[in-house]
């Protein structure tokens, strides 16, 4: 399957002190829990992408796939020269 | 108002309504921090409303009968999950290791102990905090991240004050330093199958 459109990640500040853009009662919404929740949670369908973070590609992604942010990404990349993966 | 301020179309099936906009593809990376943004407003915009069942930003079907066909095929499960979910909110405790310095390699067992200590207090701080939300928790999971845990905690609507109020008042240990965010979707307590339904075909 040819690869999809690339996107590429911005660059990841510490977690947890990124820019603040919203309020959710008490708590300051990050920018990176919101890019967190939007990539990594909720309903998965099948799509084609690569990801890519400074110009590298990090995960190639093909039928039944999850896309999951960063994190997750760097956690579960196989060591390989193509890093191919499909969630069951 | 939609990503890209396009407008919300709404497609009904049943009990169900599903929100969706037609976007251009693919999106324009250099946009997608905005479209992230964008997403992330419009779907709580409902939440704050109702319980919502959100899709991963870049769900994209090819065409609006695939999406039709898509939720003819799995509107059950959503119904479902929307029923079993109402009147719930999810929300986390994400506690990780603070910097405190570089690692211990003055011998490989040191490395070894230091890397322990931090892990038994993770474990420590993630059992009392469990212990202490079971009360307003009607369903607590635990998930390792990167440098630490995120704890999710279903709670019903109304009760955010009173999680925080709880999770404030658990002892932080030391190595560790602790960060409350919600309320969100409850999406880390949708079914399996609602989680990754079916597409038709393939798995």
């Amino acid at each position: 399957m040819a690869p999809g459109p690339r996107i590429p990640l911005l660059q990841m500040q510490n977690d947890f002190e990124s820019v603040i853009l919203a309020r959710h009662g008490e708590e300051d919404v990050s920018l990176l829990d919101i890019l967190d929740h939007v990539l990594n949670a909720g309903v998965v369908i099948h799509g084609s992408l690569v990801i890519s973070l400074a110009g590298v590609d990090l995960v190639y992604l093909g039928v039944n796939v999850v896309l999951t942010s960063i994190e997750t990404a760097l956690r579960n990349i196989e060591p390989g020269p193509e890093a191919k993966r499909s969630l069951r | 108002m939609g990503v890209g301020g396009v407008s919300l179309n709404t497609l009904e099936h049943h009990e169900l309504r599903v929100l969706w906009s037609e976007v251009k593809w693919p999106f324009e990376p250099s946009e997608i921090q905005k479209s992230a943004v964008e997403f992330h407003h419009a779907v709580h915009h409902i939440f704050a409303q109702t319980v919502v069942v959100p899709f991963r930003l870049l769900s994209v079907f090819d065409h609006r009968q695939s999406l039709v066909d898509f939720v003819a095929r799995h509107g059950a499960g959503f119904i479902a999950d929307l029923k079993r979910l109402q009147d719930t909110v999810q929300m986390e405790c994400v506690v990780f290791f603070k910097a405190t310095g570089p690692p211990d390699l003055s011998s490989g067992s040191a490395y070894l102990r230091q890397k322990a200590g931090l892990q038994s207090a993770l474990e420590e701080f993630g059992g009392n905090l469990r212990n202490a939300l079971s009360p307003v928790g009607s369903e607590i999971r635990t998930r390792q991240a990167k440098h630490g845990n995120r704890i999710y905690c279903q709670v019903q609507r109304g009760q955010e004050e009173l999680f925080r109020t709880i999770v404030q008042q658990v002892q932080v240990p030391s190595p560790l330093e602790r960060r409350v965010s919600g309320p969100w979707p409850p999406a880390e307590f949708l079914s399996e199958s609602v989680k990754m339904p079916e597409v038709a075909g393939q798995r």
